[in-house]
């Protein structure tokens, strides 16, 4: 249980940082589409990690109908789809909102994704393996069972289909390769 | 702002019913245009923004302060729309109507047409906002990122990480200048999307 509170608070912080008052803290949280997308996300991964607790199954029932509410709103009224299929590391970060659609993946700790980019298919079960540190920009694909290494740099609107080396940048349709070695960490999002 | 926004359904009027277009049409496309509504929320949002910077708190601002402080959401999740209150939109713009459009853009000139699925922004880390000109054609699933000049044109589904000069035809991913001198006023007159790709041959 600590541990999920550990990766909730990691992907509270990648949009609020603890220099700002509670108030303004507050405030990012009720308007960060993104955000509020990866907690919604977070509290169905809890609700089908606790299958095997019998203890708390007289709550499921509720939980379920709360996740299945907000994901549905947050679906319809954001534009953001993060299934339950997908594995997502702690520090996940959605900017923007609007057809992001991420699914039947698995993502390491501390990605970014921006807007319209959709990782994995509904029809491929086993998607892309994205490892940690990962920025993904507007509009990018990535679909098929592929790799892609740490830190890995996709260019918005790239088209990537290929296995992708460590802290490799990624641009165009079909996404090649332009760069290995590039420190992406001048472009993540900060607090 | 008002004459701006008049203007506005002036071009989006225009755009939907080309031969047809008359005041009580002008009246009643604000019924049903989403790209209005939220050039209508920017417009205001950057009018509070200059009125703010320059008198400080008055009581009209207060007021628009909490007015868009309750339509902002909602009108960001009806249309998927979010354009930023920095962006200095000259009279007579068109947004499209289905909206996903993300524009943090540094200014827009008159007569641009906007389609759907569109992000505008600075290069990540890069803090230099594009500029678009006046009488752009931008197409649907674009991504830009440099300036467009006056008259440019970008094919649907292009990534311009390049400056785009006046009345030349931009396309790909990543994009070229596959053409420099285009008259794009055939494209601008209605919203219909076949562009005849003959006449955007090299030439």
């Amino acid at each position: 249980m600590s541990s999920y509170w550990n990766v909730v608070r990691a992907d509270v912080q990648r949009c609020v940082s603890g220099k700002q008052t509670p108030l303004r803290r507050a405030a990012i949280i009720g308007v960060h589409m993104g955000l509020q997308a990866v907690l919604v996300y977070r509290f169905g991964r809890l609700l089908s990690a606790s299958r095997k607790r019998v203890a708390v199954w007289p709550l499921l029932p509720v939980g379920w109908l709360l996740y299945g509410l907000a994901a549905f709103g947050v679906r319809r009224a954001y534009g953001i789809h993060i299934s339950l299929s997908a594995d997502i590391g702690a520090g996940f970060w959605v900017g923007h909102f609007g057809g992001v659609e991420i699914m039947n993946c698995r993502l390491g700790q501390r990605c970014s994704v921006g807007q319209q980019t959709r990782v994995g298919h509904a029809e491929q079960a086993h998607g892309p393996q994205v490892g940690d540190g990962a920025w993904i920009g507007a509009h990018a694909r990535i679909t098929g069972p592929v790799r892609l290494g740490n830190g890995v740099t996709i260019a918005p609107g790239a088209y990537v289909t290929r296995n992708v080396p460590d802290r490799a940048l990624v641009v165009g349709a079909p996404g090649r390769v332009v760069l290995t070695g590039y420190d992406n960490s001048r472009i993540l999002p900060h607090p | 702002m008002w004459s701006e926004l008049a203007a506005d359904a002036r071009l989006s009027s225009r755009l939907r019913w080309p031969d047809q277009d008359s005041s009580l049409r002008r009246a009643l496309i604000w019924l049903r245009s989403r790209g209005l509504l939220v050039l209508a929320l920017q417009r205001m949002s950057h009018r509070y923004m200059q009125r703010r910077a320059q008198h400080g708190w008055t009581l009209g601002l207060i007021l628009t302060r909490l007015l868009l402080a309750l339509t902002r959401m909602p009108i960001m999740m009806v249309t998927k729309c979010d354009v930023g209150e920095t962006v200095d939109i000259a009279p007579g713009v068109y947004l499209s109507d289905c909206g996903f459009l993300i524009l943090g853009m540094a200014r827009i000139g008159s007569g641009t047409l906007i389609h759907e699925r569109v992000t505008v922004g600075p290069r990540a880390g890069d803090a230099g906002k594009p500029v678009i000109g006046a009488n752009v054609w931008i197409g649907p699933d674009c991504i830009i990122y440099g300036d467009l000049g006056d008259g440019a044109t970008v094919l649907p589904g292009s990534v311009v990480s390049i400056g785009v000069p006046s009345a030349a035809v931009a396309a790909g991913n990543p994009a070229t200048i596959i053409r420099r001198q285009f008259d794009n006023a055939a494209l601008r007159r209605t919203l219909a999307r076949d562009i005849d790709s003959g006449s955007l041959a090299p030439g």
